[in-house]
């Protein structure tokens, strides 16, 4: 698998295709892997794949630095190629431009990530070409949000002295805002100041402001990479936050955000059926 | 001869000073895998043996990541400022590393010199650190490369350096160290006993050389696709002080607040007419590694980086620190070769 | 490795992040977005011990809304206030903007080097502003104004974008009544009104034109980076050496006391080691402003 990426990365380069290849790299066997830009077909075989290759590269596709350097290649997983459907539909970038090369994953991580026992795209299917075999699983709902459930099932003085302990360790560092490929908000909320509508201070009020507004940001849009969970330094599980929003997505709306690439977004359609009882 | 104490009667002495009322901090496990230095609420759960390193660093008890200036009143047309009180509990810092400790006389030079920051003042006078030296080390760890080790005494008050499964060897460094455990210890005719550190993984002098002359140089880009720009580096790191000044209150009032700050954040340096000096990221990796390495060296003769690779370890994508020295230390070395083709 | 600093003592020093409190003794209104405040110490006790070096600046508090750092655009031979000049551009000038007469705003400062003024006796000055970057400049002219016969012969060349962005042109106007100045106004090719009596064109391209005197001078060229990098390399061939040229930096502060990490520029503090700089200075400065 890994040779076909490389070749296949080899290839893009040198047809012109794309000037840069999002992949994964790692600077020693033994050492973490990290995101790698390849921008000349003899660097390919840099390019590695195995079960550390947790970054969702899509978060790379929006930013201007790289945008300048052309077209580009993006390597996903199948729950990273959920976020450029809902990038699309948002106007965040053109199809066309992007090569998605898909790798079918078998879960990230030894064992893996909670949400790699859940998954139930392990092959991705919008990929321009996708690499390795695997059948997907379907996953019950209520599976995929059994742990949220489990939360939510507790009471809710519980829950609310779980979020203070938890959010009272932020420390406003914004790995992640930074590492979310829907955070791509030219000035995020918080860094406005006209008017000022979230305290920049890592207290636990500015610190609940920041993440519900966040998580609400999100909402019908997440996609439940867990990219923001897995970076936090100080190892706060803002899943939960946003599986919630998009746990009543899908209630009420039937929603997943990026499952279908033929469905208008949650947050920027309106139809005559949609429910409106949550209005009082 | 050495001062000693057994393992169990430093958790009991830690109890103690618990149930005195003092305010004790140290490594306290948060999540898998993830290590805080936090206030404890029981000797049980502070992390002593094997290979602790924290997430964070000290640097937050003596330059909390928000803090009060002072307060404001609103009296028509009018204001009434109120200083804010100074803090005044007594904090112990226990199972520090070298590393964090050694960070707290580098940040002295910065919050004294000119005109000297009170709280900061205030608060290194009521913190007492306790360092455990290091026997054990992971890849992030660079103390070496910076003249610094595994039993570095910079910062600390005391010094615990293990002898055997049961016992560290207690050595003072200051008269307030000295206080705490004084009738605690046992005598002991061992002494305890580290190993050299971790390898050395690049040239310190070469360092030198090079940012002397490559303010402009391709490498400040090899890493700059990469970076997300957030903040994680310079909060877990132990000498990065940068902060910002902000006002959170109402139409009656509310307090003047200091919060941390990162160089790395884009709009750190934007003006008021929209110009900024470090649009790209490329030029905010270089302004942190030369405010490190040559800023504050020329400044201070000090290093603003003791080497605890924090910084890497706690990076969403693996950068910090070590990974752009390591690729200057090899320019330097072969001055002739390009810098590494991908980033 | 340097001997650690000695310690002060927390318990007699003083808060250094705690502002004075001003009155506004008096708002003008220069253009459509920019105003000058009159301010005097409410504390007489502050007032007596401030004093202050043109080119220094301040940082000004809008309680509420924050602090914004600003040049001390009065001249330091006026004793019983200082002021200072703001365009409306942030949550912090926002507020300033909403401020009136018997208002209070908080002062802490002043900060930073200042321009040499004894350095500058016995030569000519020559005075290169723009825009919004008058009020660097109008401190310095009015203390020179004020010392008139330690000074030769003054010049001074401001342009702004339009008739309508002139600042302290009251100023401007009452300069030309003194022996020896030349004041020349100018706006930006498209920026002039039927009536202008001024000049029109760029600061460069006008000093460029102007009959200046550069023999044993100085110069002090304050305004938008392009200005500056434009304005400087004539001064050079006018005969300028780089260290009788200068300028004021602008940067982003919070602390201004060379702590809170923001304004350096390349090993400078600016805040503690500027922002005035000779461009003898500056060629040594990395480009990082």
């Amino acid at each position: 698998m890994i040779e076909a990426l490389r070749e296949l990365a080899r290839r893009l380069l040198a047809e012109e295709r794309v000037r840069v290849v999002i992949g994964y790299g790692q600077s020693s066997p033994q050492g973490p892997v990290h995101p790698l830009f390849i921008t000349r077909a003899e660097d390919a075989e840099q390019l590695v794949w195995n079960r550390q290759c947790f970054s969702n590269l899509t978060a790379y596709l929006t930013r201007k630095d790289v945008r300048a350097l052309g077209p580009a290649a993006v390597v996903v997983k199948g729950c990273d190629e959920r976020t450029i459907t809902v990038l699309e539909k948002e106007a965040q970038l053109e199809r066309e431009r992007v090569f998605v090369v898909g790798m079918v994953c078998e879960g990230m991580g030894d064992p893996g990530l909670p949400k790699c026992q859940v998954c139930d795209r392990h092959r991705p299917r919008l990929a321009d070409e996708t690499l390795g075999e695997a059948v997907d699983r379907e996953v019950p709902a209520l599976e995929r949000y059994a742990a949220l459930e489990a939360f939510l099932a507790r009471p809710a003085e519980q829950r609310m002295a779980y979020w203070q302990e938890e959010l009272a360790r932020c420390v406003k560092c914004y790995a992640c805002r930074q590492v979310c490929p829907l955070c791509y908000c030219e000035r995020c909320i918080v860094d406005k100041n006209r008017p000022a509508v979230i305290d920049t201070s890592a207290t636990l009020k500015g610190n609940f402001a920041w993440h519900i507004t966040r998580a609400f940001h999100l909402a019908g849009r997440c996609v439940a990479c867990g990219e923001c969970a897995r970076v936090c330094p100080v190892g706060i599980d803002l899943t939960l936050l946003n599986q919630s929003l998009a746990r009543a997505a899908e209630e009420a709306y039937g929603f997943r955000a990026g499952e279908d690439p033929r469905v208008e977004p949650l947050v920027g359609s309106w139809s005559p059926q949609d429910r409106e009882d949550f209005i009082r | 001869m050495s001062h000693a104490i057994r393992k169990e009667a430093l958790r009991a002495l830690v109890g103690s000073w618990l149930a005195e009322g003092k305010r004790v901090a140290g490594p306290v496990a948060v999540g898998p895998g993830r290590v805080l230095y936090q206030p404890l609420v029981s000797p049980e759960r502070l992390l002593l043996d094997g290979f602790i390193r924290t997430v964070n660093s000290i640097k937050a008890f003596v330059f909390p990541r928000h803090e009060e200036l002072y307060a404001y009143r609103f009296r028509g047309r009018q204001v009434e400022l109120i200083d804010a009180p100074l803090p005044e509990e007594e904090q112990i810092v226990i199972g520090a590393r070298p590393c964090d400790a050694a960070a707290l006389p580098v940040l002295d030079h910065v919050f004294r010199w000119g005109t000297p920051d009170r709280s900061y003042e205030r608060r290194r006078e009521l913190t007492t650190v306790v360092t455990l030296a290091c026997r054990e080390y992971d890849d992030h760890c660079f103390c070496t490369s910076l003249d610094s080790g595994p039993r570095d005494e910079r910062g600390s008050d005391v010094l615990l350096v293990e002898i055997d499964e049961e016992t560290y060897e207690v050595v003072w460094l200051t008269s307030k160290g000295k206080d705490l455990f004084v009738r605690h210890t046992e005598r002991a005719d061992r002494k305890g006993t580290i190993g050299t550190g971790p390898k050395r993984k690049f040239d310190a002098a070469a360092l030198e050389r090079f940012l002397a002359e490559n303010f402009e140089s391709p490498v400040w880009e090899t890493f700059a696709l990469r970076c997300l720009g957030c903040g994680a580096c310079a909060y877990d790191c132990p000498t990065c002080h940068c902060f910002d000044i902000v006002d959170e209150g109402d139409r009656h009032g509310g307090m003047r607040v200091r919060n941390w700050d990162s160089c790395q954040f884009a709009l750190f340096t934007l003006h008021a007419s929209g110009h900024n000096p470090r649009t790209a990221q490329a030029q905010r990796i270089r302004q942190r590694i030369y405010h490190k390495f040559r800023i504050y060296p020329d400044k201070f003769g000090d290093t603003l980086c003791t080497g605890c690779g924090n910084c890497s370890r706690g990076c969403p994508v693996h950068l910090g620190i070590r990974p752009v020295l390591e690729a200057i230390s090899a320019l330097e070395r072969k001055p002739q070769s390009a810098p590494p083709k991908t980033p | 490795m340097t001997a650690p600093p000695v310690s002060a003592d927390p318990a007699t020093a003083p808060n250094l992040y705690l502002p004075d409190l001003m009155e506004v003794l008096e708002v003008q209104q220069h253009t459509a977005d920019t105003k000058s405040v009159r301010l005097r110490f409410r504390n007489e006790i502050a007032a007596k011990r401030f004093s202050f070096r043109v080119g220094q600046f301040g940082i000004f508090s809008a309680f509420g809304s924050g602090e914004a750092t600003f040049n001390i655009c009065s001249s330091s031979t006026w004793k019983d206030y200082i002021e200072f000049c703001f365009r409306r551009t942030g949550m912090v000038t926002d507020a300033l903007w909403e401020v009136d007469k018997d208002d209070t705003i908080g002062f802490r400062g002043p900060y930073g080097n200042g321009y040499p003024m004894e350095k500058w006796r016995r030569k000519h000055l020559i005075f290169l502003g723009g825009g919004i970057a008058m009020p660097p400049i109008r401190c310095a002219i009015w203390y020179a104004l004020e010392h008139r016969d330690e000074y030769g012969e003054i010049t001074i060349i401001y342009g702004a974008r339009s008739t309508k962005d002139l600042v302290f042109a009251d100023d401007l106007a009452r300069w030309a009544q003194y022996d020896g100045v030349q004041v020349i106004r100018c706006v930006d090719p498209g920026g002039e009104t039927p009536d202008w009596d001024g000049e029109v064109g760029f600061v460069p391209e006008v000093l460029k034109r102007a009959d200046v005197r550069s023999d044993n001078s100085v110069a002090l060229v304050v305004g938008p980076p392009i200005m500056i990098k434009l304005t400087m390399p004539l001064l050079t061939r006018m005969g300028l050496v780089d260290r009788d040229i200068y300028t004021s930096l602008e940067s982003r502060m919070k602390c201004g006391v060379g702590k809170c990490g923001r304004c350096n520029c390349g090993p400078v503090y600016l805040c503690k080691e500027g922002p005035v700089f000779t461009l003898e200075q500056l060629k040594a400065l990395p480009n990082d402003y």
